[in-house]
């Protein structure tokens, strides 16, 4: 018989005493197991939503779009011989007002204004209430004005019903339907207004598509069945090269939801690989205790001539099995659950989620699962094997302090470099993913560290006065102690609940506080250069109004990096906002207000050579470029290559509108643009400004912050909400490691209290001591993980954010209360069950 | 009726009736037993026949099914658990078969126990003294498992005579030892309990050393056979 084969054999009568003592191993591993599998499912779930409502979202087979211009004959008439079908459609933001049933109606409302044409939707169904057919819905209605389709939500803002009239820049709309489902609109993250959908021709008549305008052209496409898309592109292309557009796949559509859920579901996840680790040290400390009670058993296999690698293999495949169990346990509460939560969240997912069965997700968790069990076993189990028989015998009394062999040392060593590579081999943004393994790596030594200190700091204590503080102190020190195990297993799960919660304060304190208090009170967008002087006159005749400041804008999106194509270009995780989509530039002669410049010069007031830019220093820093390299943007398909004369320092976070990007006057002179403004007002007077510029300036786009901030911040709640319900699973694992701690001194703990009691101590005296032990290893695990979480909040907050950070104790203060409230509740649970054991039955000679 | 009240133990018509799967079990039967301060008693009997259920009951670490258990003049049937572990603080010591040391805890905290609960600041001190009474000054600071049998039992007999109890009371106390160790052990025990004149309780299975106490009592079911009185004055 092969010595795996006699190990299984053995294993297998072992295993005949069932799981009873592996309970909380089981638990700890289906935990994380579950929690990986189950958001790792979530994430497919809706992402397979995403693929496969692909089309409908996208609006057709291919999706091009064009910022502040049209498509020009000749590419319409390119598209028209190489697609099947077409839709265009115009989207800008404009104000909508009533037009009042009753006079004293000065409710307006900032809407996502859509144009449509007569071939949309090229896929999907626009789904009205009362039910009409779309065309109808948007054509010229008896009263002579044109129809429109808003959202339900437009009604309620303004008071108004179907078969009402609203004003939209210069025209008046009647609203024939509201709109139940528009198929290519994703429900996204920030939105700043409601829809209201009219045709082509009624947007024409609005006034509103002026040149320089913030306006998106999009034109949708079906293409012929069996086309080689990769070929098709290529040829587009080839036709434009510069262009400037958006173009879109099938596989891309709605990309700022799929980056949203993807984003979440990593950093959800991150939160399933912590309760894992926290699982891991529960998995190791369930192994080291069942091996405590089978010492008898290894001695006696050791005595009979079983050599160490045989006993280690007894127990290895112990692990194997049970680990199996609970693996499997965990995929299928990992496969359960998101059915559960998607029917809980389906009112706030983006698209329906495709369902299906998931088998990556639950793969990737089953090997989370077995690498964990295994790289935290295999420790204690090394331990075992490699103890002789005399010491095993002796061990439980007085610890021998050995390491297992270097094989299991190595091996060991090696589960973790796994975990890490698998780690960042199945993250979707590999740059978090390594900071997530450094971060726990770090944690999990912090962890340690500070529970050494504990230890190191109750043995050098001078005893103090009272018996049961005396026995406290002492009892974190005794060899065979649990102070370790629970400040890391505890503090883990703690630290990430600290550093999330102390995050999602930080955001809302600067969105609630900060942010309005220093924020304007309106920005106006699309100001057309010919209103200019009446629109400063109009806004600024407001006398309690302050800060008032207005820049030229226009949209480019930056195609070259230092002569290096975006694409291919390497570009800092902090800097790639920037290349995503049409950025916001503007020219100037002189140094804006406020302005910090930090390298090179500012132009000449009347230079007029070769292009120049000053960036921002973030920026530059970002895409790896300095004084003297390129930038190249395209403006309105017009490449236009700047040289960096100056870096400056721009405080995003004032919400004083700045530009990334500004040129010198000279290259962009010629282009269409608009000019916008942001202005201070009290709030008592922002309905009477809001009114005074919306009736003289029809095409005056006018965003109240207050409201839009109020909307971020209910989104960050909700967000915030979802990540800390999450983070609550590495505190259950940590509960159940505490529970499985707890349960394994048990017979110990009987025992010590039986003992001291035949030594005349009371119950209220052991209980007390018990409590205060277990009191001060939940403060010092308390403060330990809130020195941690704290650090890493600041970190995620300065780093990863770049914005500013403040402490916030009451957050901190409420987290350690609640692990303060666990550890000794779980201390106070254990103590009684074993004040309560009869002493007789333990001191009568066996 | 005869004044008991300053008898080192007093049990009278003492009765345990303990329940198990196989229905009542009756431990002890109406056990009636006097001994005056200072005495030794030797407690002898086969295996169940319920000396250390006696023990247990002196020691108030058993509640009996009946009778009345006088102990240093008081009355402790009655007792709940933590005035029983007072009165055990000020009255009893006890040394197991099992030694019963504390693994977690070194010698030097072991012996000082007793002490500790009492409140009393000077635990260490004494716990210092009592294991140099027993040879142990050089091993303070190990633990059990780093101590031989013997020495573990030097450290149970430190501990349960720190607190100068009036009573001593011993569960075969040499039955985990070699001959060599246990006599020396018992040496070392009947040597405290004259050092303290305390009174001793002995249960043991080796008739000789039962013969060093003052008197014998023997055991058979649950029943006090014999009780050799007459070796009061040895």
């Amino acid at each position: 018989m092969t010595s795996l084969a006699l190990a299984w054999t053995f294993a297998r009568r072992e295993l005949r005493a069932g799981f009873s003592g592996f309970l909380i191993f089981l638990a700890c591993l289906a935990l994380g197991v579950a929690a990986i599998a189950a958001v790792g499912w979530i994430s497919a779930s809706v992402v397979g939503g995403l693929n496969a409502n692909a089309r409908d979202l996208l609006g057709g087979d291919v999706s091009l779009r064009l910022n502040n211009r049209d498509f020009n004959t000749q590419q319409m008439d390119w598209l028209m011989a190489n697609t099947v079908r077409q839709s265009s459609a115009v989207e800008m933001r404009a104000m909508a007002a009533p037009v009042a049933k009753t006079n004293g109606n000065r409710k307006r409302s900032l809407v996502e204004l859509k144009g449509v044409d007569s071939a949309y939707p090229l896929y999907g169904d626009m789904v009205l209430d009362p039910p009409l057919v779309l065309a109808d819905a948007l054509t010229r209605q008896d009263n002579g004005t044109w129809g429109t389709v808003v959202d339900k939500n437009l009604l309620l803002r303004l008071g108004l019903d179907v078969g009402d009239r609203v004003r939209v820049g210069v025209a008046t709309l009647t609203i024939t339907a509201t709109i139940v489902r528009e198929p290519d609109r994703v429900a996204t993250v920030l939105s700043l207004g409601p829809r209201l959908m009219v045709s082509a021709r009624a947007l024409g008549d609005t006034g509103l598509v002026q040149p320089g305008s913030q306006i998106n052209f999009q034109t949708r496409a079906v293409i012929a069945k069996n086309t080689d898309m990769g070929v098709w592109q290529e040829r587009l292309n080839a036709a434009f090269p510069n262009v400037g557009w958006r173009l879109l796949m099938p596989d891309q559509a709605a990309p700022g939801v799929r980056r949203f859920i993807q984003r979440l579901a990593l950093f959800l996840g991150f939160v399933g690989l912590t309760a894992l680790l926290v699982g891991g040290i529960g998995v190791s400390n369930a192994i080291s205790s069942y091996l405590d009670g089978r010492t008898a058993a290894i001695a006696t296999f050791k005595c009979l001539g079983a050599p160490a690698t045989l006993v280690f293999q007894i127990y290895l495949l112990q692990v194997l099995v049970i680990g199996a169990v609970g693996i499997v346990l965990g995929l299928i509460a990992g496969a359960a659950l998101p059915t559960v939560v998607l029917s809980l969240l389906a009112d706030y997912l983006p698209v329906a989620p495709e369902q299906g069965f998931y088998i990556k997700p639950l793969l990737v968790a089953a090997i989370f699962g077995l690498l964990t069990a295994l790289t935290f076993a295999l420790w204690p189990l090394g331990r075992a094997g490699k103890i002789p028989a005399a010491t095993l015998f002796r061990d439980k009394i007085a610890p021998s302090g050995l390491r297992p062999g270097k094989s299991v040392i190595v091996a060991s060593a090696l589960g973790v470099v796994l975990l890490a590579i698998l780690t960042v081999a199945t993250s979707s943004e590999k740059y978090f993913a390594l900071w997530f393994v450094g971060g726990a790596l770090l944690t999990l030594a912090l962890l340690r560290l500070g529970a050494v200190a504990l230890v190191a700091g109750a043995a050098r204590m001078r005893r103090p006065k009272g018996a049961s503080l005396r026995l406290a102190i002492s009892n974190i020190y005794r060899p065979g102690g649990n102070a370790s195990s629970i400040i890391v297993s505890l503090g883990l799960g703690l630290s990430v609940l600290i550093a999330v919660a102390l995050i999602e304060g930080n955001l809302n304190y600067q969105i609630k506080e900060r942010l309005p208090e220093k924020a304007p009170a309106f920005f106006f967008i699309d100001i057309q250069p010919d209103q200019v002087a009446e629109f400063d006159q109009t806004v600024t005749a407001f006398a309690e109004t302050s800060g008032y400041k207005r820049m030229p804008s226009l949209r480019g999106r930056i195609v070259k990096i230092g002569g290096v194509r975006v694409e291919d270009a390497a570009i800092a995780q902090h800097a790639k906002w920037a290349v995503h989509g049409d950025r916001a530039l503007t020219t100037s002669a002189t140094m804006t207000d406020g302005s910090i410049l930090v390298a090179g010069k500012w132009w000449p007031k009347d230079y007029s050579g070769p292009p120049l830019i000053s960036l921002d220093r973030n920026l530059a820093n970002g895409f790896g470029i300095g004084l003297g390299d390129t930038l190249t943007v395209n403006v309105l398909g017009r490449q236009i290559t700047g040289t960096i004369a100056s870096l400056r320092d721009i405080n995003w976070r004032s919400l004083r509108f700045d530009f990334a990007i500004i040129f010198a006057p000279g290259p962009l002179e010629g282009a269409p643009y608009t000019h916008i403004a942001a202005i201070e007002a009290p709030a008592a007077i922002e309905d009477d400004l809001e009114e005074a510029v919306a009736s003289r300036f029809t095409n005056i786009t006018t965003i109240r912050v207050r409201e839009a901030l109020q909307a971020a911040s209910l989104i960050l709640t909700g967000i915030g909400q979802a990540v800390r319900g999450t983070s609550l699973i590495t505190i259950l694992a940590g509960a159940l490691v505490l529970a499985g701690t707890i349960a394994a001194g048990q017979r110990r703990r009987i025992y010590t209290s039986v003992v001291f009691k035949v030594l005349g101590a009371t119950r209220a005296a052991l209980l007390k001591a018990f409590v205060l032990e277990f009191g001060i290893l939940g403060l010092a695990t308390g403060i330990v993980a809130a020195a941690i979480g704290t650090l890493t909040s600041w970190a995620v907050m300065v780093y990863m954010m770049q914005t500013d950070w403040i402490f916030l104790p009451g957050v901190v203060a409420w987290t350690v209360t609640i692990c303060l409230m666990v550890t000794i509740s779980a201390g106070f649970l254990g103590t009684w069950r074993a004040l309560s054991e009869k002493a007789s039955h333990h001191l009568r000679n066996e | 009726m005869p004044d008991h009240s300053q008898a080192a133990i007093h049990l009278e018509a003492v009765e345990l009736t303990l329940t198990s799967n196989a229905g009542q079990v009756n431990i002890l039967r109406g056990i009636n037993l006097l001994v005056e301060p200072g005495e030794s008693v030797g407690l002898v009997g086969p295996s169940g026949s319920g000396k250390t259920s006696m023990l247990m009951i002196i020691a108030g670490l058993e509640r009996p099914t009946a009778g009345h258990v006088g102990i240093a003049g008081q009355a402790i049937e009655a007792m709940g658990e933590d005035d029983l572990a007072l009165f055990r603080r000020s009255h009893v010591g006890i040394v197991f078969q099992d030694f019963h040391l504390l693994p977690t805890m070194t010698a030097l905290e072991n012996a000082a126990m007793p002490l500790e609960f009492a409140g009393r600041d000077d635990a260490f001190e004494r716990a210092r003294a009592e294991l140099d009474a027993v040879g142990l000054s050089h091993r303070l600071d190990h633990y059990p498992g780093q101590l031989s049998g013997g020495e573990q039992q030097r450290v149970a007999l430190a501990r349960a005579i720190i607190a100068e109890p009036s009573i001593l009371l011993a569960d075969e106390p040499t039955g985990n030892l070699d001959a060599e160790t246990g006599r020396k052990v018992m040496d070392l025990l009947f040597d405290l309990k004259e050092r303290c004149q305390t009174t001793l309780l002995l249960i043991t299975h080796e008739l000789e050393l039962a013969h060093r106490c003052s008197r014998l009592v023997n055991m058979l079911d649950g029943r006090v056979i014999e009780d050799n009185q007459q070796r009061r004055s040895a």
